[in-house]
Formats: C-alpha cells, sequence, structure tokens
C-alpha cells in the first residue's frame, strides 16, 4: 500500500511538472512583427538555380491572397493580424483573423493520415519541447508561397516547415523555418512576433475578390 | 458631387531611392505582393483632389478621387489601402471620408501596370489632418494635435 502511494506521488509529480513545462499560450495576441514583417534579409536568403528561376518568374496572380485564398503555410505564418491561440486535449488551435484561416496543431501523437492530400494548410503536429512549442507542417501545396515578395515554396513531398513558438512574458516568439530543397540551399527563416492582449478582438475578415487585385 | 472648380496646382513625381527601408516598420500594407504590383521606388504627389469613393473592404480598401492634370483635363485615378481591417485598427473607419471630401494631397507609388491606380502611402486632408498610411507611425494625425 505504502509503495502505491509513492508511485501514485512521483506520477503526480511527473505529470505536474510536464504540465507546467508547457507554455501558456493562450489568448488573444496582437501582432507586432520585426522590420520586413518578420521576413529574412534578402541577402540572406540563398535560393538554387530552380528557387531563383521561379522567384524571377513570379506574377502577382500566383499570390493565393489576390484570389482571396488564405494563405496557408508558410506565407501566413506571419501577417499583420491578431491572432487567438486556444488549447484542447488532443491540439492546439492557432486562429489567425486574416482570411479566418484555422490551424489544428494536434499534440496527441498522431501522426498524419494516409489519405491526406497536399493543401495550402498542410498537416501540423506539434510537440513541446519545455516550454517551446515545436510545430511540425508537412503535406502542404505547391500553390503556395513563401512570400509574396515572389520567394517561391515548391510544395514537394520533401518539403515541410517547422516553428518553434515561446512566450517571454506578455511577448509571443516565433521562428519559422522553411525546408524546401528544391528553392532553397539553406531553410528560409522567418520570425513572428505578437503580443499578449488580453482585451484584444479577432474580427471578421470577408474576402472580397473584386477588391484583391491591381487594376 | 465633384467640385469642378478645384485647381490643379502641381504634380509631381519625386524619385527616391528605398534601399533598406522599402518595408522597414510596415504594419499595414506590405503584405500582398506590393513590390510586384507597384514601382515603390517612385513616389507621386497628386494635389487638390475630390474624393469619389472611399471603400473599406478585405483584403485592401480602395479611395478613388479625381483631380485637374497640368492641362486642367480631370483625371481619376483609384489608389489601394490597407484592408479594411487595419484600416478601422488606425482609426481610419468608413466615417473618415466620403464623397466630395476635399483632399490636400495624395501620396503614393504606381502600379507597374501603368493605370490609374497606385498603393497610397499619405493623405492629407484640407483641415490638416494627415493619414499615414504606411510605416511604424500608421494612422491618423489630427490637426492642433
Amino acid at each position: 500500500m505504502f509503495s502505491k502511494k509513492i508511485v501514485l506521488a512521483f506520477t503526480l509529480i511527473l505529470f505536474v511538472s510536464s504540465a507546467t513545462a508547457q507554455g501558456d499560450f493562450e489568448g488573444i495576441w496582437m501582432a507586432n512583427h520585426p522590420p520586413r514583417m518578420g521576413q529574412p534579409d534578402p541577402s540572406a536568403v540563398k535560393m538554387t538555380p530552380a528557387g531563383l528561376a521561379e522567384f524571377e518568374a513570379f506574377t502577382p496572380e500566383k499570390d493565393t491572397q489576390l484570389r482571396c485564398l488564405m494563405p496557408g503555410i508558410p506565407l501566413g505564418l506571419i501577417d499583420p493580424y491578431p491572432i487567438e491561440i486556444v488549447y484542447q486535449e488532443h491540439q492546439i488551435l492557432i486562429l489567425y483573423e486574416h482570411f479566418h484561416q484555422v490551424r489544428r496543431v494536434f499534440i496527441d501523437g498522431r501522426k498524419a493520415p494516409d489519405h491526406w492530400q497536399p493543401s495550402l494548410g498542410g498537416y501540423s503536429t506539434g510537440e513541446w519541447d519545455g516550454d517551446t512549442l515545436v510545430i511540425t507542417t508537412t503535406h502542404l501545396s505547391p500553390d503556395n508561397n513563401t512570400w509574396t515578395a515572389g520567394y517561391p515554396f515548391s510544395g514537394d513531398e520533401s518539403a515541410y516547415v517547422v516553428e518553434r513558438w515561446s512566450r517571454d512574458g506578455d511577448e509571443l516568439n516565433l521562428t519559422g523555418e522553411v525546408h524546401d530543397a528544391t528553392n532553397y540551399e539553406k531553410p528560409y527563416v522567418v520570425n513572428g512576433h505578437w503580443t499578449f492582449a488580453p482585451d484584444g478582438e479577432i474580427w471578421e475578415y470577408e474576402c472580397i475578390p473584386e477588391y484583391a487585385g491591381v487594376k | 458631387m465633384f467640385n469642378m472648380q478645384t485647381t490643379f496646382k502641381e504634380y509631381r513625381i519625386a524619385i527616391f531611392i528605398v534601399a533598406l527601408g522599402v518595408l522597414i516598420g510596415f504594419p499595414a500594407m506590405a503584405h500582398h505582393s506590393g513590390v510586384a504590383y507597384f514601382d515603390l521606388e517612385v513616389e507621386i504627389i497628386q494635389h487638390d483632389a475630390i474624393v469619389v469613393e472611399y471603400v473599406l473592404v478585405n483584403p485592401h480598401g480602395r479611395l478613388t478621387y479625381k483631380f485637374n492634370d497640368e492641362a486642367g483635363v480631370q483625371q481619376e485615378w483609384t489608389g489601394e489601402l490597407a484592408s479594411s481591417n487595419n484600416l478601422r485598427r488606425l482609426g481610419l473607419g468608413g466615417a473618415i471620408l466620403k464623397p466630395g471630401d476635399k483632399l490636400k494631397t495624395v501620396t503614393g507609388s504606381p502600379a507597374r501596370s501603368g493605370t490609374n491606380f497606385m498603393r497610397l502611402s499619405r493623405v492629407d486632408f484640407e483641415n490638416g489632418d494627415v493619414a499615414q498610411l504606411v510605416g511604424a507611425n500608421a494612422g491618423i494625425t489630427r490637426s492642433g494635435e
């Protein structure tokens, strides 16, 4: 009986320590990104010849947002709008004001099912590295872009995105790595930053195609 | 509806090198292929405009206005703005501009398409108010503040 109590106590300690090690990102966060909207200095972007060709062939029509489609990942990692983060037992929801984008980050150890099709949002799984949330997103669509300036995204089966989210007081930081060997010699890295806004609001964002392009 | 007495004072194009500062502190408008659509190295300043229409929508609002060019010919241009959501957060909601309002200057970068379309960066109202539409200080400054 005594040993059972000890085991139970250890179990509780492990549970509590595990729970407190996770970061608490729940709530509404207002965008407050670094210069260049958190995009890398162009000199730091090392494209492959194929990536450079795609970059030079970019036209605005390839920007999903100008067709009123959500930016998806990686393009939508950073945008100038608030986000809301909601924890559930099996997933973390990231609710973007921008284009009403919803991301489900599964944190229960599941893997992408075989039937999952490539899409703008892909398939995201997360795990905790201490109090840092590490999200890996696969199954991403070639219709996506890395950034609106024309940085491409191949959507190849091997392409994926890794995000590391951490909290420092009322500040939320993201480092995102776009792994796309077809287009980049090394990962394209973005940095996002949000400020906790307990009284913040997520507004409707209806996109009107007529106003999406240029006359 | 429009004040046809508006006179053309000046229409000038100022070329400037944007260099490293193009996207620095650019919370409101830098998100949608701006570089691809607009020549951000060119700044156009148009004077004595009359508001035709101010539309608050996503992904971009639009301001359509008229002014007389150097030859005295009336021109109609449309300026692309930030999204409705961001304009509202900047204090530039729907009531701020209405058809017939007078604008001292309208500043922006022209579309690469060559049409009468540009991405607005600043609007100076006749009453002295200034709407800064890009940069870290985006928002409206009321005259007298």
